[in-house]
């Protein structure tokens, strides 16, 4: 198990990003092969063999949702590609949407293809300037070129891609309340069921993929189902996209094997922690994810051994914190991000948040008190499984494990009521 | 009677159950209901705050945990449908823990002002902390705050309607409010602003909440975050009495509660009846109770003595009338005396006065219609009988195809409207409407067409003669001599002629043909059209050729639009009875006078030429409702005695030689018939006003004066109008196509406008210009006209504009630019006496045509 570049094999090479580019390096052909030879049925059985799944975070197999899609109804679908791609640490999709977008248009176009859909939406972050501009002059490519439009390569079927750009919420990269917000209506996460996949966009059937699930997809239809299985490990197939950040000498994209150790990727790949400091955390999988600690660097990177490690894979954002980093300001910042963004719906996130931001808070400013810290781990408690959407749980769980796994960083600072000068908070 | 309307035609599919246990008690549900709603069934308490019952569960409060067998988490009982063998809990440690927490976070930044909250005793919240959120101590540590503007209270009261005060501090933001408005009403005028915990409930930026629904705003809010300015701070709602009341307007029925003490009504809520109104009442509902505590009501009898208008006792009052009535009927005989009733009084009222002009004065000149003209002159008129069909509100969740012609429901009918809107998204059903002008219900409608103001008859007859082209009709119709029956005989014509293209008309043939069980509302623009009777005919066709009148399928209807106009046209309130009504007045009265009753045109007529000599009119304001201003009140003017009994002083009673004071809705026992034929009662709230009286003691005072007794006592007048209503049936007739001509209209003037009265959003005939809540949404009368036309004749809102006609009548209004209107029809309300709308409009017109100017500012 090491690093394995499926997707991003083309991505240094400026042409890949142009319809051309992207034909010479074999794209499209699957696109055509879908057309000329393939039932939806028979798609959605690749990917399923395949054992994809969602990328996003919450790794749902990829096929069956697909399948979820009710065959009689006589509503229109549709198909959304989530790239409201905005967990702290996570920047995979960026990479893809700005150097590979064809294979996002394509994996798109199968996908819109398997559920019988004929419009096809990309939610896009707002922020993603670049990104957007470089996806909306691919997708006007791929029109160009007859990869998208009326009658497809002949086939008869019509498939239209919309570029929808997001307001800036984290929020509406859950997909209930992207589809809220891509209908227009306020960003806020809506109970499920209805799932999106019976009653979504405009009360239609709707699936939401990542865009790094969808990148994927094109590869499974040139080479079967079968041959994604060579990678990964039992459960969790294939490669998988990792954005390393932190404290580590050579931060970026990386791609490897599910399985491959936590270990291969910091030391390996990220080339270790600058000046040989020691490893003090952990966040595997992006700002919702549990802290993992130093003695768990053997942990392979696949769904199952992360759980069980007490964390996540979640979207794939490796933050590495070395030993210098304080805990509690770290735990301030995270919560103090989910305080901000929690959407305002249900009230153990929106109270819930904004209560542990104050008493995170007032532990830096050194006026916390022991008993705080219990207190933070049962109203995150209160919090934990008690949402509507995982925001709630994203907010609970990091801030869970930080004052169990450092619980005595959190002592020793409210035992030296020291006040952390106000220039280390950046960005208050 | 009631039974008839209460009976659903649908049939009754085999309701699947399923089966589950709730605290360990076995409970059987309908398939697809919620846990909370199998809870609910079961009396099991399950506190809730965001959950209503008639509304899509949000499960934003998080309140309503329950503990399920097989899911690690607590549930929220509102979004988890029952299944079969669900093992429930709603008592246990873990669900009270859960809750303690919701309250927990919610109270972290509620402010704790209860005594002076308005909420107070009827808070959701301090009920569900009382219950669910003791705690021996408080883990809050950092001062209260929300959205503070004023940083050193946590009042912070902003007004966001005109009946409405918001208070953020105290938002739980459960967002029902938003979810209401936007469910239930279609309204987008309340909604929420930021993000988190910073979120806002507030009113459109630059906007205000002035729904005609914004009233159960403040009912269904939890806290004391929504309140209403007409109830904050009169009295603690632990000192009020409640008693079930009706909405004394509207034909629908729906029910209130009022809500008093021992000096009077201090407010109105819904009072839920699944059937009428879903627990939802319009603010005329709502703030119409003003009327009994207005400043403007009557209270003494008064009598016109030389030209004044002098206060007099009720004995000098009854005398006097006592003696002109005789006078005039040994005089001229007894057809020189008439009376007209209002349709808004209750069915005690209508009978009494039925008895004393029928039974005691022995005139038939009765009629309850004095909004419209052009009356037809026989029971079994086709407008009758359309009229009298059995119609029910509830058969609505189970028609598939709802199609509306001529009528703007929602200000005609606020709860059907909800009903219509709600039957629609339930089922995905299909809506057509056809009005002359845009309407609210076109919102959710699936064509709204838009027909030439006039031409009423001539889109029914297209939509008649496209289901006979497309071969749609119900085949045991003989369609043979369509062609004969119709002018003009063709779509294209017919489609010219209107204005909505042949295209259209088909597909709501299509449509309504393919219905399983359409239904048909036509209202007030067919009612007060001088072409009613071919209108109906029209009407009538089409749902002869779906198959309604044969009971096939389905039901059609033009709706009534007083709260009682039903319970007068059973209690036989016009001069054309059916000979069912006949023999059953004749049994009570004891005999009917011979002479056919005069109708309201024939009455009006008849006072000009001197065969009507004195009139009675009851809670009636023709003068300034009626069609035609200037000939209603030149015909009164030529009466030699009028009486007038009223709640206020009106333009009518400006004109009579005595007024009377009437009592209003909340001040007696009574019952109204609704739309559907269903009697409901309403009850005394506070006591009489004044010296005023119900109208059917003024009623029994007056036939006592002349030797007469309309009752015993109550219990047998009770007795009199069950009968009359049990016994009475609608017209029959033989079902074959009606002719319908549409007669070749005048010559509009040029750079004229068609103009239609009719209510205001916010008022209901005269009596809502006493409620001041009612005035704070609209205070004065306008003249609304859409953008497209106002930009051309360059008028903005609040312009002040000269309106004239033909007959040299001329009104200043002010102009509302309307978002919602199109084309050049121009709409003035007639609910302020100040300005008589009515006196634009003609009875020889079919569409009054009016010249508009913007007259400059000095």
């Amino acid at each position: 198990m090491a690093e394995h570049k499926l997707l991003l094999k083309y991505t240094d090479d400026p042409k890949h990003k142009h319809v051309d580019g992207y034909v010479a390096h074999g794209g499209y052909t699957a696109w055509r092969k879908v057309l000329s030879s393939m039932t939806p049925d028979q798609v959605i059985t690749e990917v399923k063999a395949s054992g994809l799944r969602g990328r996003g975070g919450a790794g749902f197999p990829t096929g069956l949702k697909w399948s979820f899609v009710p065959k009689d109804s006589p509503k229109p679908r549709y198909l959304v590609c989530n790239a409201d791609e905005s967990e702290p640490g996570t920047c995979k999709d960026r990479v893809l949407l700005e150097c590979d977008p064809h294979s996002v248009i394509e994996g798109m176009a199968i996908g819109a293809f398997a559920i019988g859909s004929h419009l096809a939406f990309n939610y896009i972050r707002g922020e993603f300037d670049f990104p957007i501009a470089v996806f909306e002059k691919a997708v006007e490519e791929a029109y160009a070129a007859g990869h998208l439009g009326k009658n497809i390569y002949g086939s008869g079927y019509d498939l239209d891609v919309v570029t929808q750009t997001g307001g800036g919420a984290y929020i509406c990269g859950e997909e209930t309340a992207l589809l809220q917000s891509l209908a227009g209506n306020r960003g806020m996460s809506q109970m499920k069921p209805p799932f999106p996949a019976v009653e979504g966009l405009y009360g239609c059937p709707t699936i939401v993929n990542n865009v790094e699930t969808l990148a994927v997809v094109p590869h499974l239809i040139n080479n079967g189902g079968e041959w994604y299985t060579m990678f990964g490990t039992e459960k969790s197939k294939g490669t998988k996209l990792f954005s390393l950040s932190g404290h580590i000498n050579r931060p970026g994209n990386y791609e490897v094997e599910m399985g491959t150790t936590l270990r291969y990727l910091i030391e390996e790949l990220g080339g270790g922690i600058p000046d040989g400091r020691k490893i003090k955390a952990i966040i595997p999988g992006g700002a919702s994810c549990p802290f993992m600690t130093p003695d768990q660097l053997d942990t392979p990177l696949d769904y199952e051994s992360i759980a069980e490690a007490g964390s996540m894979l979640g979207s794939g954002a490796c933050i590495v914190l070395d030993e210098r980093t304080d805990i509690v300001w770290t735990t301030y910042k995270l919560i103090k991000f989910f305080k901000h963004e929690s959407c305002g719906k249900c009230t153990p996130c929106r109270e819930g948040t904004k209560w542990l931001t104050q008493l995170v808070e007032r532990i830096l400013n050194g006026e916390g008190e022991e008993s705080d810290i219990d207190k933070i781990d049962n109203i995150c408690h209160n919090i934990l499984g008690r949402t509507i959407c995982p925001l709630g749980d994203a907010a609970a769980m990091p801030v869970i494990s930080a004052v169990q796994r450092f619980r005595q960083d959190f002592v020793d600072r409210i035992k030296a009521k020291n006040v952390l000068p106000m220039e280390q908070f950046p960005f208050n | 009677m009631s039974d008839t309307a209460t009976k659903t035609q649908s049939e009754t599919p085999a309701v699947e159950l399923v089966t589950l246990t709730i605290d360990g008690r076995q409970v059987s549900v309908k398939k697809g209901a919620t846990v909370l709603d199998a809870c609910r069934q079961e009396g099991i308490a399950v506190p809730t705050f965001c959950w209503h019952p008639k509304l899509r569960s949000l499960g934003a409060c998080r309140m309503c945990y329950v503990e399920i067998e097989k899911f690690p988490k607590l549930m929220v009982s509102c979004a988890t449908e029952a299944m079969h063998d669900m093992v429930v809990l709603t008592d246990s440690e873990k669900c009270r823990a859960g809750r303690k927490a919701t309250i927990e976070f919610i109270l972290l930044d509620h402010p704790l002002d209860c005594p002076t909250c308005d909420k107070g005793g009827e808070c959701d919240l301090q009920d569900n902390a009382f219950e669910y959120g003791l705690s021996d101590d408080t883990r809050f540590a950092f001062r209260k705050a929300r959205n503070v503007r004023d940083k050193n209270s946590t009042f912070d009261d902003l007004t966001i309607g005109p009946e409405m005060v918001r208070n953020q501090n105290r938002c739980i933001l459960c967002y029902k409010c938003v979810n209401a408005n936007q469910e239930a009403f279609g309204e987008h005028d309340i909604g929420a602003y930021q993000r988190g915990h910073h979120t806002e409930i507030d009113a459109v930026p630059g906007g205000q909440v002035e729904s005609l629904y914004s009233g159960n705003l403040v009912e269904i809010c939890p806290v004391g975050a929504l309140t209403s300015s007409d109830w904050r701070y009169k009295i603690r709602v632990w000192n009020t009495q409640t008693v079930p009341s009706l909405d004394p307007y509207h034909a629908d029925g729906a029910n209130l509660t009022l809500w008093k003490d021992v000096r009077k009504v201090h407010r109105a809520t819904s009072r839920m009846n699944d059937d009428i109104d879903d627990g939802w009442i319009s603010d005329i509902a709502r703030y119409g109770y003003q009327v009994a505590t207005s400043d403007r009501r009557l209270k003494t009898p008064m009598v016109n003595k030389n030209g004044v208008m002098v206060e007099v006792s009720w004995e000098e009052a009854l005398t006097l009338i006592g003696r002109r009535f005789k006078e005039v009927k040994e005089s001229q005989g007894a057809p020189c005396l008439a009376g007209v009733v209002s349709p808004n009084l209750d069915l005690k009222t209508l009978h009494c006065f039925n008895k004393l002009f029928r039974g005691a004065l022995g005139s038939n000149n009765v009629d309850y219609r004095s909004d419209y003209s052009n009356l037809a002159t026989d029971a079994n008129s086709t407008y009758s009988y359309m009229a009298s069909r059995s119609f029910s509100i509830a058969n609505l969740a189970s028609s598939d195809v709802i199609f509306v012609v001529g009528s703007n429901v929602i200000r005609e009918h606020p709860n059907l409207h909800l009903k219509i809107r709600r039957a629609i998204f339930e089922k995905l059903g299909w809506l057509y409407t056809a009005n002359p002008f845009v309407t609210k219900s076109g919102d959710c409608s699936t064509d709204e067409m838009i027909y030439q103001p006039g031409t009423d008859e001539v889109f029914l007859n297209g939509l008649t003669l496209s289901l006979i082209k497309q071969g749609l009709a119900d085949k045991e119709v003989d369609t043979a001599k369509i062609e004969t029956l119709l002018v003009p005989n063709t779509i294209e014509k017919c489609a010219e002629i209107c204005g909505v293209s042949v295209e259209r008309i088909n597909e709501c043939a299509n449509r309504l043909a393919a219905a399983k069980s359409p239904t048909l509302i036509a209202g007030e623009l067919v009612s007060t059209s001088s072409e009613r009777e071919n209108i109906a005919k029209a009407f009538y066709n089409v749902a002869l050729l779906l198959g309604i009148p044969q009971n096939k399928r389905g039901q059609a209807a033009i709706l009534a639009k007083a709260a009682n106009s039903k319970g007068a046209e059973a209690l036989g309130l016009s001069p054309e009875l059916t000979e069912g009504q006949t023999s059953s007045l004749k049994n009570i009265f004891g005999a009917l006078p011979e002479l056919q009753g005069s109708n309201w045109d024939a009455i009006l007529r008849g006072a000009v030429g001197e065969e009507i000599k004195a009139m009675f009119i009851m809670g009636a304001n023709p003068v300034q409702i009626g069609v035609d201003h200037s000939h209603i009140k030149k015909s009164l003017e030529s009466l030699d005695f009028l009486v007038v009994a009223d709640l206020l002083e009106t333009p009518t009673t400006a004109l009579a030689d005595v007024i009377l004071p009437l009592s209003s809705f909340a001040e007696y026992d009574g019952s109204f018939t609704n739309l559907e034929g269903r009697t409901q009662d309403f009850t005394r709230g506070m006591k009489l006003v004044g010296s005023s009286l119900p109208g059917y003691e003024v009623l029994n005072l007056v036939a006592e004066k002349m030797g007469f007794n309309l009752y015993a006592d109550q219990e047998s007048l009770q007795d009199e109008i069950t009968n009359l209503l049990n016994s009475y049936t609608a017209p029959e007739r033989k079902l074959h196509l009606m002719e319908s001509h549409y007669p070749s209209p005048a010559q509009a003037p040029e750079n004229s406008f068609p103009l239609l009265v009719g209510d205001a959003l916010h008022h209901y005939g005269h009596l809502t210009e006493m409620c001041h809540s009612l005035l704070a949404f609209d205070s004065e009368a306008t003249l609304e006209l859409s953008a497209d036309l106002a930009s051309r004749l360059e008028i903005t809102s609040g312009d002040s504009v000269r309106i004239s006609c033909g007959k040299g009548e001329k009104l200043i209004l002010k102009a509302l630019v309307s978002e919602t209107l199109e084309g050049d029809t121009l709409l003035a309300a007639h609910n302020f006496a100040a300005k008589p709308a009515n006196c634009l409009t003609s009875r020889e017109k079919r569409v009054a045509y009016v010249q508009i100017e913007k007259i400059e500012k000095q």
